[in-house]
């Protein structure tokens, strides 16, 4: 079933002047979001996940310059949309919930009046159905008791109760769009399954369409049905779980599942790590920016940066290894037999077509 | 909360009992004699009998702390001669607590106002002139501004008179001749308020409650005036509410320049002409406006902070 598609961006420019220089945060983001799906957005710190998703939402600061692009949101594009317009569509039909539910409250305002204060402002409802239905959210993101919590401070809170509130408030308005900005990065492991099952279940419950921003790759596993990589600004392999988990065709994508340790690691096993560091955005490399850090690199990657290639109807990767010209090589075994064990044992099919 | 405020009024009483003890002493080491020089010594000795000045020095310290504590601060020596000195300063409270009122009321507004700006147009060339401005309000002392207001707009543009009226407490011309002085004691306060909203909510402004706020969909206005003012305000408790309190003191200089008969200059006045009673009861009335300010700036914390007022030991899962 082809579902319709609810956000769309395109060409995303996006440049940050700074003291020492412009910061060339996003460089052509394109990615489409569809009703009722989670797109997990996973990249190394600094690859531009959070700007991407700040830029559609124009909570940037104010050194922030949008060159091009649009982000098309039923019919309108958010990115130049007036100030006054963007934010009557901030939290009503496209919410957040960002990284540290510690920080993220007013620290001398009742929880009860935070969730209270978006249903007046947004919804214009009187405050006695506006309590009613905090209340009632309270009570569904798993706030026991929340008649006598209503009335407490973010301080009588823990961090995972806090970031349930922030996901309360996120849906006070029954939103459209989701986006989770490590949501669960600030959380101990336990809460984290807990968030992670909580949003899961709003989800479903309103069919959300929801943007998942995260480094960590098991949490990929966990929440999305499709997966963009970033990599410096760029998007280098966007596919379904299934395409980016089995069958990764960008050697960042490798690089990635490489490095996450599985149940089987031994404690004196070495992690493997990426060579090297981001490039510095300052000064983006004119090839392909992994190429550097990139053992698979040919001559071209350092010279000219590749288009995304169609691996399949729904991956896309952008590596010069894709082209037809490129020299034919397997995935390293290595890897194979990592990715085989972290998958529960299921091999990925041999010679993806590499 | 109730055995705080008792606690903390304890310590102040002892605190009080501290000071004016020290302050008996010390004045008592002041050169100086309440008769002057060329008194006859029939009125040195009726003086000094009157005023118990005829006692051992320890002994005058005890009837001087039994009559404290009945409320009897003793009367005025020479000053205002056989007033009570509770009287004496009792009546310059009220004409001092109008200046200082109709100060306040002017430098708490401008204070957040040009606070507010400059952080809403931070960096902007009208920042940077609030800015240049809060350092000349803070670096030149207020009797300058006094006594250059004065020479300006009173003696040379002849706006306002030069003195303050003193006919009536209430009528307009007696405002209108408040102006100046409430100006000169009013750039100070406006500078400090100023200074600190800036930073403050600056801070406030760029934190992670602000973010959710416009997430939330709350414009900016919205989201300045309903989470980052408060935030921004906890730390502001230190620098006004001791305003307020000092709305009693008065200032010295101020009060000399513009003719007001105000508290400032007792303190001064008394000690030269050696009238201790006058010297101690005011030094006293300082004290205690002191200590009640310090106390009520840790009280306004908890009213503002909700975790001062709750304590930190509550966090349940």
């Amino acid at each position: 079933m082809e579902r319709e598609t609810v956000l769309q961006v395109n060409d995303l420019h996006l440049h940050f002047k700074t003291y020492s220089g412009v910061v060339q945060a996003l460089r052509g983001v394109s990615f489409e979001l569809k009703k009722g799906e989670t797109l997990a957005i996973v990249g190394e710190s600094g690859s531009g996940k959070s700007v991407t998703t700040k830029a559609i939402t124009r909570l940037l600061s104010q050194n922030a310059m949008i060159l091009r692009g649009s982000a098309m949101f039923k019919g309108t594009d958010l990115l130049s949309l007036p100030e006054p317009e963007i934010s009557k569509i901030r939290g009503n039909q496209i919410s957040l919930v960002f990284q540290d539910p510690l920080s993220a409250l007013d620290p001398v305002m009742k929880i009860g009046r935070q969730i209270t204060e978006t249903l007046i402002i947004n919804k214009k409802m009187p405050y006695k159905a506006a309590k009613e239905k905090a209340l009632e959210l309270m009570d569904s993101v798993g706030i026991p008791n929340p008649a006598k919590r209503f009335n407490e401070y973010p301080f009588q809170f823990s961090g995972g109760m806090r970031q349930r509130i922030v996901i309360a408030i996120a849906l006070s308005c029954d939103p459209e769009i989701l986006i989770c900005d490590e949501p669960t990065t600030a959380l101990d492991v336990t809460i984290q399954s807990q968030i992670l099952d909580l949003i899961k279940a709003m989800q479903k419950k309103k069919d959300l369409s929801v943007i998942y921003i995260t480094h960590d790759l098991g949490v990929v596993a966990n929440v999305a049905d499709r997966v963009c990589v970033m990599y410096a600004g760029k998007i280098l392999e966007v596919g379904t779980v299934m395409d980016i988990f089995y069958n990764p065709r960008h050697p960042y994508t490798w690089s990635l599942l490489s490095s996450m340790p599985s149940l089987e690691s031994k404690s004196e096993d070495k992690l493997m790590v990426i060579p090297g560091a981001p490039p510095n955005m300052l000064h983006p490399p004119s090839g392909d920016a992994f190429a550097s850090r990139n053992r698979y690199a040919m001559k071209i990657d350092f010279e000219r940066e590749p288009p995304l290639f169609k691996v399949s109807d729904t991956h896309y990767a952008a590596t010069w290894l894709m082209h037809p010209n490129a020299p034919k090589f397997e995935l390293p075994e290595e890897l194979r037999a990592r990715f085989a064990d972290r998958m529960g044992g299921v091999v990925p099919p041999k010679g993806g077509a590499l | 909360m109730l055995g705080y405020i008792l606690k903390r009024l304890l310590a102040l009483v002892i605190t009080l009992f501290l000071i004016i003890s020290i302050c008996f002493f010390v004045i008592r080491i002041i050169p100086g004699a309440v008769a002057g020089e060329g008194a006859l010594p029939e009125i040195r000795v009726a003086l000094e009998k009157r005023y118990h000045l005829d006692l051992p020095l320890w002994d005058q310290y005890m009837v001087f702390l039994r009559n404290f504590v009945t409320f009897d601060f003793g009367e005025s020596i020479s000053l205002y001669a056989r007033t009570p000195v509770f009287n004496v300063i009792s009546g310059k409270i009220p004409l001092t607590l109008q200046l200082n009122l109709f100060s306040l009321l002017f430098t708490i507004p401008v204070g957040m106002i040009l606070g507010i700006i400059s952080v809403l147009k931070k960096n902007s060339a009208l920042d940077h002139t609030i800015s240049l401005l809060v350092i000349f309000f803070i670096s030149v002392p207020s009797f300058i501004f006094g006594a250059v207001l004065q020479y300006v707009f009173a003696f040379k543009l002849q706006l306002f008179p030069i003195l303050l009226n003193l006919e009536s407490r209430w009528s307009f011309k007696t405002f209108w001749s408040m102006i100046l002085p409430i100006l000169a004691l009013s750039f100070y306060g406006i500078a400090t308020i100023a200074r600190y909203l800036r930073a403050e909510l600056f801070e406030a402004l760029n934190s992670e409650y602000m973010l959710l706020s416009k997430a939330k969909g709350l414009s900016q206005a919205q989201s300045t005036a309903r989470h980052a003012i408060r935030n921004s305000f906890i730390p502001l408790c230190n620098v006004i509410v001791p305003m307020f309190t000092n709305l009693l003191g008065g200032s010295l200089v101020v009060e000399n320049i513009f003719g007001i008969p105000g508290l400032g200059s007792l303190i001064p006045r008394s000690i030269t002409v050696a009238d201790y009673y006058l010297t101690i009861a005011t030094l006293f009335f300082y004290t205690i406006i002191g200590l009640i300010s310090m106390l009520l700036v840790d009280l306004s914390y908890s009213l503002v902070d909700p975790r001062i007022r709750m304590g930190g030991g509550k966090v349940r899962e």
